[in-house]
């Protein structure tokens, strides 16, 4: 896997790189701000970027703006995009934008917890998604307050929903759950059922249907 | 010429105020002259003479007010100098009409009375209770300036904390988990158990004060607001809220920072007591500038009730006094409670 990073501070740069480069992954370059990014995508086409949200020059969310810009010129470019702050608007605008490639949203500190982090990196890089879970327990909280069908769901069952949302794979959940593939399968089937959602194939598109539908019924 | 140089000596030709004053000499010469030779009792030719001096005297305060710069100034001279005019002829005609009682005292009376008021409209300003008005508006307008560019300056100060926080102790404490990570990463694969929980552990604390620094520098200055503005931050707290939340906003500028901080924290407070008094009730918050004044209202479906003297609305009222606006919390009947701020904004 080949993978650009643009992160201002470089303490975290280098450590990022060290980190990756220790999981077989090529950090093939790195920059410093936004315009840095669609610079070195360009240059390198790389399979993954991993972006800070802020960024000079402003320090605000340019590297959100940045991320989508490079998304919009390589739609099959694979963002994972890190920040001090999760805000569920900055979510949607990067689901809502690209193609093919995955998305991630994560908070910074998710670095420390080394396994978690390389699969969603790994996650992100195949096309697939990664959300923070503060995102999506923001999301579940919100849209859950009066709705039936989200109240339907039984305490294990709203778990599992969580960690579909975080964008996990099957194998995924019945790790962090400890519990079985089967059981995992069948609680999604269940919980597709309860909320009226066609069964889907692959799970990023899974993703995006449970997250529709937490936006949807807000 | 004359208005443009009106002080120069060289460029004031006064051929015809000259010639007024000889062909007036003259004339009353002659007159006075025929006067004596006629041999009258009466002195008539003094009618002459005042009429020839009154309008040497109107021709010179017309030339005055040509000259002279325009302005409430030398319109309050001309009108003296008019009133003097008409003051001095009274006696003189008093005079040479045969005297009698001294009827010119009325009309010197009626004309000192008009320069009197004259003089204190436009000496208002030395008025000495006019003058401590005065000093107090120019006391409150230098205040008002002070205390808002004070918090402005806190309010930039803080958003600077909140800076120093992400890009200081946040990035190391990161880097610091990112390293913990690392090593835990690798007694994992081959290493003694107990070292690597002790790891673990110290991984742990690590992002568990970079989630208590998150939630300070929140605290301090949201970093949605920062970025996105008021409205989207408005909708970011009622995504966090425990109710059902609608934002509308229409807002023209962003307002200065200090301001938007304000009614942010307005929002906050409310959207807070509505989920602790009503939980799940619907709440509705808007957000409109008109005239200069950013309107933040918040009305919950809750039925009223609220108990405006709270301490957490006693500090937002604080917060909303000190930039000089209002902070109103009522009952709407049939609806709940509205949280209604009007914050002055200077554009």
């Amino acid at each position: 896997m080949r993978a650009v990073i643009v992160e201002d501070h470089a303490l975290l740069r280098e450590g990022l790189i060290s980190l990756l480069r220790e999981h077989d992954v090529e950090v093939v370059a790195h920059a410093e701000d936004a315009e840095g990014l669609l610079r070195i995508v360009r240059g390198h086409q790389p399979d993954l970027a991993i972006v800070d949200v802020r960024l000079p020059p402003t320090f605000t969310d340019e590297g959100v703006r940045a991320a989508i810009a490079a998304r919009a010129e390589h739609p099959t470019l694979a963002v994972l995009v890190l920040s001090a702050y999760v805000e569920p608007v900055y979510t949607a605008e990067l689901l809502a934008s690209g193609g093919g490639g995955g998305v991630g949203y994560l908070l910074k500190e998710r670095v420390g917890d080394v396994r978690a982090f390389m699969d969603a990196v790994r996650r992100v890089a195949d096309g697939g998604t990664a959300l923070d879970r503060e995102v999506v327990a923001e999301l579940v909280r919100d849209h859950g307050r009066g709705n039936s069908a989200l109240d339907g769901l039984t305490p294990r069952e709203r778990e599992v929903l969580e960690l579909m949302a975080e964008g996990r794979t099957n194998a995924g959940i019945a790790e962090a759950l400890v519990v079985t593939g089967g059981a995992v399968e069948k609680h999604v089937t269940s919980i597709f059922a309860k909320l009226g959602l066609p069964a889907s194939q692959g799970d990023h598109r899974r993703v995006l249907a449970v997250l529709a539908y937490l936006r949807a019924v807000g | 010429m004359h208005a443009e140089h009106p002080h120069d000596p060289a460029e004031e030709p006064d051929t015809v105020l000259g010639l007024q004053v000889a062909f007036s000499a003259v004339a009353g010469c002659v007159v006075t002259v025929v006067w004596v030779l006629t041999g009258s009792a009466e002195f008539w030719a003094g009618w002459a003479w005042l009429g020839l001096v009154a309008l040497l005297a109107v021709h010179v305060l017309v030339r005055y007010a040509v000259r002279a710069p325009a302005g409430g100034r030398r319109d309050y001279r001309v009108a003296l100098g008019a009133l003097a005019i008409v003051a001095a002829i009274q006696p003189v005609v008093w005079l040479l009409g045969g005297q009698g009682p001294f009827w010119p005292a009325w009309p010197l009376l009626a004309i000192a009375a008009i320069a009197a008021t004259l003089a204190a409209i436009v000496h208002r300003r030395r008025l000495p209770w006019v003058r401590a008005q005065a000093a107090l508006e120019a006391r409150v307008d230098v205040l008002t300036r002070t205390r808002s560019g004070a918090l402005d300056v806190q309010a930039q100060q803080l958003r600077r904390i909140e800076r120093d926080l992400h890009d200081g102790a946040q990035v190391r404490l990161v880097a610091l988990a990112m390293r913990l990570g690392r090593a835990e990463a690798r007694l994992d694969d081959a290493g003694d158990p107990v070292t690597r929980d002790l790891v673990r552990g110290a991984r742990e604390e690590a992002t568990a004060a970079i989630a208590e620094l998150r939630d300070l520098a929140r605290g301090i200055a949201p970093p949605v607001l920062a970025d996105r503005g008021l409205a989207a931050a408005a909708e970011a707290l009622g995504r966090r809220s425990g109710s059902p939340v609608t934002v509308s906003a229409r807002l023209d500028d962003r307002p200065a920072p200090v301001v938007e901080s304000a009614a942010y924290f307005v929002v906050a407070e409310a959207l807070a007591n509505a989920a602790k008094h009503v939980p799940g009730a619907p709440v509705s918050v808007a957000l409109t500038t008109a005239e200069h004044r950013l309107i933040v209202e918040v009305l919950d479906e809750g039925g009223g009730g609220a108990d405006a003297s709270g301490s957490g609305l006693t500090g937002l009222r604080h917060r909303v006094e000190a930039l000089d606006g209002t902070l109103v919390v009522r009952d709407v009947p049939a609806t709940g409670t509205l949280v209604r701020a009007e914050l002055p904004c200077v554009p």
